[in-house]
């Protein structure tokens, strides 16, 4: 039975030179990832979806392109207080889902049983132009927010535009220099906040490692390096600082993809170390654990899922 | 709902320029387009799973509508 392996893991891999004495076809560089996904290997090996509770989903595929999901989720809540203290309420909900997959079109709603309603809309509207819409719309009047972007994709460059709601504008490229290597920058303005800003990030990559860094004018400076050690192990680290108001942290995680789970785990310089685990039981059937351990604010957080479904 | 910064331009560009009895021109476009957003919000808020939905069951295999309804 093949293994499965969550999408993504593996690090970009260009376009294979056949020997690495040929010179460099700098007029056939390969095409750059997103902009938004530059952190991609560091985020998915170290920010998984940690809870606290008990989580249930079921996905049923009616046909391969369209498919319902119902996920229910019980378990405490933390709500944002002033004290140092967390405060924490317990909740259940339940999450309805309708997915449809296409090559040229996908289109992906969730709706809580609070009236929060998630859209996702990806379209293609030809080979390199494609058009994403985000939407969380709430019952609350002025909570609701959505963006759209436009996305062209060149022959080694990527470039994307953005409009939002609360007046978000903002439009960012990205060009594929040398065939490990990929510079980009954004723009941004923010008419609501009243912010504006400016970041430039650089990606380098090969079969074995991705190293990214990032900046912005609102002060973030975001490092990450990934190694892969081998086809089952990688090994990951980030670095957020930011300038303006002085506060740096740290992570240092690791990321097993082994044939029957994927265990990631991390720890912090704030003090937290968490874990991850998904254990596929069978086919279509998984058994997820997570557990977060803040020392720092002695907050204990431990979670148990089971996945029903692709 | 917050409305676009092409409302704010357009609001602050142009004003008032009729007489208070008269609505001027960029002012009933503003009106318009905050009503269409809200009512777009609504709409989106209501229909995106039900498009979801139609469009899904309405795709190559076509799936049964007990299909939809069974949790099997």
């Amino acid at each position: 039975m093949a293994g499965v392996v969550p999408p993504g893991t593996t690090t970009q891999s260009e376009a294979p030179t056949p020997t690495k004495e040929e010179r460099v076809d700098y007029m056939n560089l390969p095409c750059p990832i997103p902009y938004e996904e530059i952190h991609r290997e560091a985020f998915m090996s170290l920010k998984p979806e940690l809870f606290e509770g008990m989580r249930f989903d079921f996905t049923k595929g009616l046909n391969p392109k369209f498919a319902l999901s119902h996920s229910v989720y019980m378990g405490p809540t933390t709500i944002p207080s002033q004290s140092s203290e967390t405060i924490k309420i317990p909740t259940a909900q339940y999450e309805f889902g309708a997915n449809f997959l296409d090559p040229k079109l996908m289109l992906v709603g969730r709706l809580l049983t609070d009236g929060r309603l998630n859209a996702r809309v990806k379209c293609d509207l030809t080979d390199n132009l494609s058009l994403k819409a985000n939407a969380q719309l709430t019952n609350e009047p002025h909570m609701s927010h959505g963006i759209v972007y436009f996305d062209y994709k060149g022959k080694d460059y990527r470039t994307q535009f953005q409009m939002g709601t609360g007046a978000l504008f903002g439009a960012n490229y990205i060009q594929s220099v040398t065939p490990h290597l990929s510079l980009g920058g954004e723009v941004f303005w923010a008419g609501q906040h009243r912010k504006s800003g400016v970041g430039y990030a650089a990606r380098y990559n090969t079969d074995k490692m991705v190293a990214t860094g990032q900046v912005a004018s609102t002060g973030m400076v975001a490092l990450s390096y990934v190694q892969k050690v081998s086809e089952k192990v990688s090994l990951a680290s980030d670095l957020m600082y930011n300038y303006m108001s002085r506060e740096v942290s740290t992570s240092i995680g690791y990321d097993y993809i082994l044939r029957q789970c994927r265990l990631r785990g991390k720890i912090d310089s704030n003090g937290c170390t968490s874990a991850f685990l998904e254990e596929r039981l069978s086919m279509g059937l998984n058994f997820i654990l997570s557990a977060e351990i803040d020392h720092s604010k002695k907050d204990y957080k431990f979670g148990f899922g089971l996945t029903v479904g692709e | 709902m917050a409305s676009k910064v092409a409302l704010k331009t357009k609001g602050k560009a142009s004003g008032k320029k009729a007489s208070p009895e008269e609505k001027s021109m960029a002012q009933n476009l503003k009106e318009w387009s905050t009503w269409a957003v809200k009512k777009a919000k609504v709409i989106t808020h209501y229909g995106f799973i039900p498009l979801v939905i139609i469009i899904g069951m309405n795709s190559e295999p076509k799936p049964h509508l007990s299909q939809l309804l069974s949790p099997v």
